[in-house]
């Protein structure tokens, strides 16, 4: 799950439950604000941290992040009906991504379910929703709970994460099966998530023992904490849109910004032959709008800012919504929301530097959007057999 | 029509070859179906209850009285579906086409006023003086009415209804400078400009307010009495008639309509759900557990009940059902049914009861009424729109008794009454009826009060069908985004949401049947 954009104005933002933890190990004391919560941007470096996400294994405080507890017999339903995610087809412990749509078809927000139990659901999201449940959840026998600021979240991520849970003892019997464990006399759960390309693990705890379990895996599993900026270059690395950053949400947006799910890249995550989900009326009656594509772009320049005018050929085709430096590929790697290119000719995509100076940029391969060209190249050949 | 008994023997059947459905036989529903079967659709007219008419309906009050439940009168019937339907061929006439509408006030005076209100200047200034300021106002209420009348019918697309904005606007700087006004002031505040006589003005808010669910003192108000003066009644604007036999026969008329149209009626025949497929209508389901398959279905019914119970919140957009649950519901108009003893054989006095009868409370007492209705009490000050049925259709009368059919508004909206309450509510309006006929209460034999949820108990309908509804601007809201009917194919919404204002009109069955065989048609050209 990704977070959101910062909300930078927010005055006093409240400690998080792993604060305490996290402050202790802040190095760099940088830190900004997401959904009203404290974020650490840098413990040590950018770069340590990148590093340590790619080769070995880190630990992110995830609290900041929405967190719904659903429990009755038509939650998966419910969800179903809220998201995009295949909620009542998931089997105990399973998890899936999915997207929040409104009546038009246009992305609200990223979601991701997990089954707990037969009738108890986890869903986490970006930002709050907690207006949207109570009306979708009219008609429906369905207890909703906010347990965001309730329980401590953190998640593992990178090669070694395994080991870093084996180590502390939060090793689950199967990685893509949520699971439960006591660690210490502390009651813990654990759900495999994504984070972009990297597969990581979330566990889930109450608040009042953030400590201990935090304390444990740095111990035992010696791993360092990873910071929002780090995270950014990953997620940009494995294409995956922010909220507030690379789209507006439907929610929020005026005329205009609202994007469907193949605009911000995503159209594998609400395909039109799941079962019923909100919006798909709409998304269906709106598949022809030929309009803007978030892109993934590589530019050979590292004086590319996010808002930098984005050229196809001569001609201003979008701007850049987010880029970082990417050590992996020694490039600028970023999104841009552009027409895209009708030629296909990604030779003729070119990216305005502050100095004013075009530079190179061609489209990337992205774990993400490769899962969405073969969802649609899977769709044409169903229509085409069907034609 | 089918009866009962065939309905049992089609239990667990599914039925195919239909190309239309129609959901409720009220007005609409009937409508709709007259100008789908007209259009050479196979169509079944399906209502839950054993009779059509929906809210309009006869009873007998009492051996030889006979009562209209629903609307005593009409004013805004839709004349394009008198005209295609050809209505007049299939029954409907007037036993009076234009009234005049007598007013009474609480300090005991009374006016006359001229069902054409372009021609009552004379008499009012004859009987309290302002003629010339009442014409004025008249003048440029029903002109703008008469630019808007467009806008008051069903808007599939928003564009329409801006359209017809957008015109009214170009039209000139005085018609854009007054429509907005009109859109957005409280009724009092515009009445204010116009009438500085205190006694017009207490008349012409009492007719602001009537059935509206926005006090005359609240923004968009006024746009209430331009919806009405925007209505026609056999090509009058602004007239109130009462057809002969009362409002049932409308429904009379549109049922011959319907037979002719050789759509088949089928009464006790409740659908429990309807059918969709892959985000198109495939028909419905009956109570009995039978099927019958269609590419069409007009719902004529409440949207509450045809979206969140016959579709389901799991199949219906989260943003749609929060639009057709989440009207403001605190307003209602009672109907009461008085047999009072003793009956009028003067000419004279028989002329004044086939005039409309209006008590009307002072600016604020009315306010005070709607303040006290929203808290849920009954106020003491009520508009009263008063009529002898028995006088207008020139019954002489067979037991010495008549009857007088009353409206009452503003009443709070219950969705429960008791005894009591009922007992309380007639009170009130007795008492208010009492101002302008003094020892009514003395001749009352029968007294018959009918509420929304007696209307909702005769229909199968949620009451909020009955309430009153909000301002013209979050009804024109409303009403687009429930004829997109969740924007599923094949299904089209007539029911009172996807009406402007209260009274029988026709124009949303006559508007989702248009559409629906202007679909077919041309998916059928595309196929």
């Amino acid at each position: 799950m990704i977070f959101p954009a910062e909300d930078f104005h927010s005055d006093s933002p409240k400690p998080s439950p792993l604060f305490t933890a996290a402050a202790s190990s802040s190095e760099a004391n940088i830190w900004t604000s997401v959904n009203g919560w404290s974020v650490a941007r840098a413990y040590t470096s950018l770069e340590k941290e990148y590093q340590a996400a790619k080769t070995n294994a880190v630990i992110a405080d995830l609290g900041p992040l929405v967190r719904y507890a659903l429990r009755g017999d038509a939650a998966a339903e419910l969800l179903a009906r809220l998201t995009t995610a295949p909620a009542a087809n998931l089997g105990t412990g399973e998890s899936a991504r999915g997207l929040i749509l409104d009546n038009a078809g246009n992305v609200v927000d990223l979601a991701e379910v997990s089954r707990l139990s037969d009738d108890l659901f986890l869903l986490t999201t970006p930002t709050p929703h907690a207006r949207r449940l109570q009306l979708a959840s009219r008609g429906f026998d369905v207890d909703v709970e906010d347990i965001t600021g309730d329980v401590a979240a953190l998640g593992v991520f990178g090669p070694d994460a395994s080991e870093v849970l084996n180590a502390a003892g939060l090793k689950s019997h199967e990685e893509t099966i949520a699971s439960s464990a006591v660690v210490r006399g502390v009651e813990a759960a654990a759900r495999p998530i994504q984070f972009g390309a990297i597969p990581g693990i979330e566990i889930i705890f109450p608040k009042d023992e953030a400590l201990t379990i935090w304390e444990r895996l740095i111990r035992r599993g010696q791993v360092g904490p990873i910071g929002l900026d780090a995270m950014e270059v990953l997620r940009l690395e494995s294409g995956v849109p922010r909220s507030g950053v690379d789209f507006v949400s439907a929610a929020r947006s005026r005329s205009g910004e609202a994007r469907l799910p193949i605009e911000i890249g995503l159209p594998h995550l609400a395909p039109l032959d799941r079962g019923w989900f909100n919006g798909r009326r709409g998304l269906r009656q709106q598949a022809d709008r030929s309009s803007r594509r978030l892109m993934s772009l590589y530019i050979d320049d590292d004086r590319a800012l996010t808002g930098a005018e984005v050229r196809i050929g001569d001609k201003p085709a979008g701007r850049i919504t987010s880029c970082a430096w990417s050590p992996a590929t020694k490039r600028v790697v970023a999104f841009a929301d552009i027409l895209p290119p009708s030629s296909g000719k990604q030779s003729d995509i070119s990216v305005l530097t502050t100095a004013g100076l075009p530079v190179r940029a061609k489209l990337a391969q992205t774990v993400e959007n490769a899962l969405a060209l073969s969802f649609m190249s899977a769709q044409n050949a169903a229509t085409e057999s069907r034609g | 029509m089918v009866d009962q008994k065939e309905q049992d023997q089609n239990a667990g059947r599914i039925e195919g070859g239909i190309d239309a459905i129609v959901l409720g036989a009220c007005a609409d529903g009937l409508a709709a179906a007259a100008y789908l079967g007209g259009a050479g659709f196979r169509t079944i007219l399906l209502e839950a209850g054993s009779e059509i008419g929906g809210e309009i309906r006869q009873r007998e009050l009492a051996p030889g009285i006979s009562c209209v439940d629903g609307d005593h009168l009409v004013t805004v019937l839709d004349p394009e579906t008198i005209a295609d339907l050809d209505l007049y061929r299939h029954g409907i006439s007037y036993a009076a086409r234009r009234m005049d509408t007598a007013y009474f006030f609480e300090d005991g005076q009374s006016l006359e006023v001229e069902g054409d209100l372009l021609n009552a200047a004379a008499s009012i200034d004859e009987e309290i003086g302002g003629g010339v300021e009442f014409q004025t106002f008249t003048r440029d209420a029903m002109d703008m009415a008469a630019q808007l009348r467009s806008a008051f019918g069903v808007s599939v697309r928003k564009k329409s209804r801006q359209r017809v904005l957008g015109k009214a606007v170009d039209a000139s700087p005085d018609i854009a400078r007054r429509l907005n006004q009109y859109l957005l002031s409280a009724g009092d505040v515009i009445l204010d400009d116009y009438l500085p006589d205190g006694t017009l003005k207490t008349a012409m808010l009492s007719e602001v307010a009537f059935r509206s669910g926005a006090a005359p003192h609240e923004p968009f108000s006024f746009m209430n009495l331009i919806r009405r003066w925007a209505g026609e009644v056999s090509g009058l604007q602004a007239a109130t008639a009462y057809p002969k036999n009362g409002t049932v026969s409308v429904i009379d008329a549109l049922r011959r309509a319907v037979q002719a149209a050789k759509v088949e009626i089928r009464a006790a025949s409740p659908v429990s759900k309807i059918l969709t497929e892959r985000d198109e209508v495939a028909g419905v389901q009956l109570a009995n557990g039978g099927q019958i398959r269609a590419p069409i279905v007009v719902a004529a019914m409440d949207a509450r009940r045809v979206f969140l119970d016959m579709i389901g919140p799991d199949d219906i957009d989260i943003e749609f059902q929060r639009a057709i649950s989440a009207q403001p519901l605190n307003i209602s108009t009672a109907q009461l049914h008085l047999v009072l003893k003793g009956f009028a054989r003067d000419d004279k006095t028989k002329e004044h009861m086939r005039r409309r009868i209006v008590y009307a409370p002072n600016s604020e007492n009315l306010r005070r009424a709607f303040a006290t209705a929203r808290a849920g009490d009954i106020p003491t000050d009520l508009m009263i729109e008063a009529i002898f049925p028995n006088a207008m259709e020139n019954d002489e009368g067979n037991d010495d008794r008549q009857l007088l059919s009353l409206m009452a508004h503003p009443l709070p909206f219950d969705l429960t009454a008791d005894a009591t309450r009922r007992e309380a509510i007639t009170a009130a309006i007795l008492e208010c009826v009492e101002k302008f006929a003094p020892n009514i209460e003395e001749r009352i034999e029968i007294s018959d009060l009918r509420l929304p949820i007696d209307l909702a108990e005769n229909t199968g309908a949620h009451p909020a069908a009955f309430a009153a509804r909000s301002g013209v601007l979050q009804q024109w809201a409303l009403s687009d985004c429930a004829a997109r009917a969740g924007q599923i194919e094949g299904l089209y919404f007539c029911g009172p949401e996807a009406q402007i204002g209260a009274g029988i009109s026709c124009a949303a069955g006559r508007l989702a049947a248009k559409l629906a065989i202007h679909e077919a048609k041309r998916g059928a050209q595309a196929a």
